[in-house]
């Protein structure tokens, strides 16, 4: 008897809930009429890009570095097919690459023995930040994307357009690293002066980020970059891979199972000049 | 008898004429009504005045509108009824409503008409994510969350605090450096920190993205003072000394860029930058078994230690809905 009135109880709240459901659900679409109907977003907007040439001149520096800062003189030629797309080349060079402390702690502090011997140059020899890794130069052939366009407002007085965009290419770094030493085929001894010398390669990386650029003038903008371009490399010449579990322990030779993996990273400050000098402006 | 009429009216002849020269010259809109209650609805900004959002000694506008329009209804008909169904021919057509809508006109424009989203008298409750920038040897990540009162649309009092303890990352560079060249960089590591801070917002903006849709933004600067909890990794002789976290007082500095999703959630990016002094561990280790384990010889130089950090997280704000004292 009592699990008969469970059973009914429950069938009714069952059916109630059955019922009580909502039905289906509705949503009303907004008809906007009169003259905002099929209007777009933005009237008379400055297309700042599209059509428009781009040459960017300023500063780049890398950022997290371990044992050198690469300081870029840095620009960009693009051209904006869309105010939303643009093709061009970013690229720059080092003049000179700026020891950390660290390296020059190494140079100062570190012991020279028999442990050491391979990695860095005895007294005497050549100072350790010369063999340290260093970029010499970029070149990143790239697609800019630009999907957000907008105004900015300093001290709700200056009002300035700006665009956020974000890029991607293939980067060319030219990268100076220790050279190979301690094979064969007539390698010097990686502990003798030779063996501390470096070499010129081409690494070649992904290159991405993202940036933004203020429009004081038709002609001229100001534009902040962070970029991204990973790549390995043997940033402080030593011996530190091929032998042993993995190859992850020495084994007295330098080359390029030595490379290892670096996020790099760098912030771009330039100023852009655009051609023709006056901007399209949207219906 | 016509002039004779006119005669005899003359004196309301000439009120009704003075009536019409005194009708008002200017069109003036009808403001909505007002959602609920007797509440007079919002009035217009002085001509030519700047709106100042965050001026709580304005003074109220004291001058009403007319009567409220009445809400069309079904029986008033919502797509233009009363006069149109009397007289179509004074109503404006589709093509009259695009020809007036392309018109160039001088329309007096306010730069910032509503700020989207107003921060004045709002809590800010800020979880982030935060992220070193500038430690090459250890990461410190980390959780925190920031609480701010915005006592102006552009300047807010709050605190903030991370816990970095379980998320210390000593990068595989350390080992490999020391391996390759004998040599231990000093290494440290954090419990947490707190901060009272002020942010002073200075910019605002807002983008159309895919030229379909807007989104708010603003950047702020914000600085305070605080402290941090970090002790040295024991990397140069390990064996011996054991360190406990003990506090820093650490001012920062910052800036951050606030991305509205709609009136009170955001996200937040921010750089802010811990400027205290660290207690490294000593790179030299005592020649005896007692001067090793004496506490005193554990500890080495003290520099000005610059933490920077990359924060990201949500903000949402309190409460959620607010009324403009001004319309739009």
């Amino acid at each position: 008897m009592k699990q008969g009135f469970k059973l009914a109880l429950a069938a009714a709240a069952l059916a109630t809930g059955v019922v009580a459901a909502p039905q289906t659900a509705n949503a009303q679409e907004i008809q906007i009429t009169g003259p905002l109907a099929g209007a777009p977003a933005v009237r008379k907007l400055r297309l700042y890009r599209e059509g428009r040439a781009e040459l960017a001149v300023g500063g780049g520096f890398t950022l997290l570095d371990e044992y050198q800062r690469t300081p870029f003189i840095s620009g960009r030629l693009q051209y904006n097919i869309f105010d939303w797309l643009g093709v061009g080349v970013f690229g720059g060079f080092s003049p000179a690459s700026l020891p950390t402390d660290l390296t020059e702690k190494i140079d100062s502090t570190a012991p020279r023995n028999s442990r050491t011997a391979v990695n860095l140059p005895g007294t005497g020899g050549p100072k350790f930040e010369e063999q340290t890794g260093k970029m010499g130069w970029m070149a990143t052939p790239q697609v800019t994307f630009s999907p957000f366009r907008g105004k900015l407002a300093l001290f709700q007085k200056l009002f300035v357009d700006t665009d956020l965009y974000v890029h991607g290419g293939v980067a060319f770094v030219g990268v100076k690293e220790r050279g190979d030493c301690g094979g064969a085929g007539g390698q010097p001894a990686c502990n003798t002066a030779a063996g501390f010398k470096t070499a010129d390669r081409v690494a070649v990386a992904p290159s991405f980020g993202l940036g933004l650029t203020l429009y004081p003038s038709n002609f001229v903008s100001i534009n902040f970059e962070y970029r991204a371009f990973p790549f390995s490399y043997n940033r402080g010449g030593f011996d530190s891979r091929g032998s042993g579990p993995d190859a992850s322990f020495p084994d007295n030779k330098i080359d390029s199972e030595d490379r290892t993996f670096k996020f790099n990273q760098m912030m771009f400050v330039g100023v852009g000049f655009h051609l023709p000098t006056s901007p399209k402006i949207s219906e | 008898m016509w002039k004779g009429f006119l005669m005899k009216h003359a004196r309301r002849w000439l009120l009704l004429v003075a009536a019409l020269w005194l009708l008002p010259q200017a069109a003036l809109a009808q403001p909505k009504k007002p959602a609920g209650g007797n509440k007079p609805p919002p009035t217009a900004p002085a001509a030519g005045g700047d709106i100042e959002i965050d001026d709580p000694n304005a003074p109220a506008h004291e001058e009403q509108p007319a009567e409220p329009a009445p809400t069309p209804t079904e029986e008033t008909g919502a797509g233009g009824g009363g006069i149109c169904e009397i007289d179509p021919s004074a109503c404006p057509k589709q093509g009259d409503i695009k020809k007036l809508a392309d018109r160039q006109v001088a329309a007096d424009v306010y730069a910032v008409q509503q700020i989207y989203a107003l921060r004045r008298g709002r809590f800010e409750i800020n979880p982030y994510w935060s992220q070193s920038l500038n430690d090459q040897f250890v990461g410190h990540p980390g959780p925190g969350l920031a609480v701010n009162y915005y006592l102006t649309n552009v300047l807010a009092v709050g605190v903030n605090g991370t816990y970095y303890q379980p998320f210390n990352s000593d990068a595989d560079f350390n080992f490999e450096n020391r391996r390759a060249t004998r040599l231990a960089v000093p290494l440290n590591e954090y419990l947490g920190g707190y901060a009272v801070n002020f942010t002073y917002v200075p910019m605002y903006g807002k983008f159309s993205g895919f030229g379909n849709f807007i989104f708010h933004y603003d950047g702020y600067l914000v600085g305070g003072v605080g402290g941090l909890f970090t002790r040295p990794i024991a990397v140069i002789d390990p064996d011996n000394r054991k360190f406990d976290f003990e506090h820093r007082i650490a001012f920062n500095v910052g800036f951050g860029l606030r991305i509205f999703l709609n009136r009170w959630f955001s996200v937040i990016g921010e750089i802010r930058d811990y400027i205290y002094i660290e207690q490294l561990e000593n790179t030299q280790v005592a020649a005896t078994q007692a001067g090793q384990q004496d506490r005193n010889t554990w500890f080495g130089e003290k520099p000005l230690t610059n933490n920077v950090q990359a924060q990201i997280g949500i903000s949402m704000f309190l409460p959620f809905s607010w009324e403009y004292r001004l319309p739009k």
